[in-house]
């Protein structure tokens, strides 16, 4: 049974499940449904983006014990969807959210990972944000999840339940080394940075 | 040379350190490195605590808006409202040897100001510490890293001084807490 957390919950995903190396990390959202009244108006208005499809975008950030980003092979994203040492894969890019389940997934081998990577942060944002002014308030139902890849068993569950209206990134969460073992925060955290360039620079 | 100390440890402050009296405990914490929207107002606050456990009147509960008590051994330097920077960021000064017989204990707290609107908690919070200082040389006695440990609670009981025969002696306690400084008072025996 998969424990649902609360923002801020730290857990072990490692300790006591020892063979545990091969996980799905899957991060879901809804795009705000339209509203029906008045829908005709606001379409022609294109009242604050409502009209077009709000594209998100998973990304992971392979960080170093000091947490920083020290190569730009570090940072998955649909561009670069697999690391150097094969441990971190990127399924690939989801243009519109739609539908029920998994939006877009990462598959991670944990014994995979280089020494060198601590930290792997996983972001969602929202492409071309700016220009289509959008943000995550047209986004909900936001989560991330982990799964055995063996066992297909759901591991942890965190609902994002916050409002992110005005925010155009949402860090999810993060996957940690602590000792031998790795851990997981449940952060929810939305960011101004309007892009993953920009997330990307504010761990160099 | 300060000793280092994990949780659950006591050593004894003033057995090694005779003609010790005045302290300051120095509380410090970083917060969250991501841009959550909201300030972090951390808070420390102590309880002075009689034979029993409790706090005899909210006199002995020293914070924010109760600077002082037991009859001014006890001083709060005063509210930090972000937890920025290095280094100490609440201090209490404790004179050991002015603390009336009736306080058997004096338990360090740190909590999160609105913590449940701001949808804040200890997991957001890391390098949290306590450390004892002698007020007279500037040098660290004692020191506590609280770790690892806390993730959903809104408030930590970080360690406690306490009378031990005629001596004061540290806990490192470093133990959290769902619903924040409400909580400890209530525990501590405080109805508001």
């Amino acid at each position: 049974m998969a424990i649902n957390l609360v923002k801020g919950q730290k857990i072990d995903l490692t300790k006591g499940r020892s063979s545990l190396s091969s996980i799905m990390v899957g991060l879901g959202w809804d795009p705000v449904a339209t509203k029906k009244s008045g829908g005709f108006l606001s379409n022609l208005l294109g009242g604050g983006g409502g009209g077009a499809d709000v594209d998100c975008d998973a990304s992971v950030l392979l960080l170093d014990e000091n947490g920083k980003l020290t190569a730009k092979e570090n940072l998955i994203y649909f561009g670069n969807k697999k690391s150097k040492d094969g441990s971190v894969v990127h399924s690939g890019d989801n243009l519109t959210g739609e539908g029920d389940g998994d939006d877009e997934m990462i598959n991670i081998d944990l014994k995979r990972i280089s020494p060198s990577i601590h930290r792997l942060v996983f972001v969602v944002n929202i492409y071309n944000a700016q220009k289509k002014k959008q943000d995550f308030g047209m986004i909900e139902n936001a989560f991330i999840r982990l799964v055995d890849n063996q066992s297909k068993e759901e591991l942890v569950h965190y609902n994002l339940t916050e409002n992110y209206a005005g925010k155009m990134s949402l860090i999810t969460g993060e996957l940690y080394r602590q000792g031998t073992e790795w851990k997981f925060s449940a952060i929810g955290e939305g960011a101004s940075e309007p892009d993953i360039g920009s997330i990307a620079n504010k761990y160099s | 040379m300060a000793i280092n100390l994990s949780k659950g440890q006591k050593v004894d402050l003033t057995k090694s350190n005779p003609g010790l009296s005045k302290v300051v405990v120095g509380l410090g914490w970083d917060t969250n490195k991501y841009d959550g929207g909201q300030d972090f107002d951390l808070d420390s606050s102590v309880f002075l605590l009689n034979g029993e456990g409790k706090t005899a009147s909210e006199a002995d509960f020293v914070f924010y808006n109760n600077t002082t008590g037991a009859g001014g051994a006890v001083e709060h330097t005063g509210d930090n409202k972000t937890g920025e920077g290095e280094g100490d960021d609440e201090q209490v000064n404790v004179n050991l040897s002015a603390i009336p017989a009736s306080i058997e204990k004096a338990t360090f707290a740190i909590t999160i100001h609105d913590a449940e609107a701001r949808g804040q908690n200890f997991g957001q919070v890391s390098n949290s510490y306590v450390r004892i200082v002698n007020g007279d040389t500037n040098e660290e006695l004692i020191r506590y890293d609280l770790g690892e440990d806390f993730s959903i609670e809104t408030a930590v009981v970080v360690g406690e001084l306490y009378r031990h025969g005629g001596e004061w002696k540290f806990n490192a306690i470093g133990s959290g807490y769902q619903g924040g400084l409400e909580s400890l008072v209530k525990d501590f025996g405080l109805n508001s």
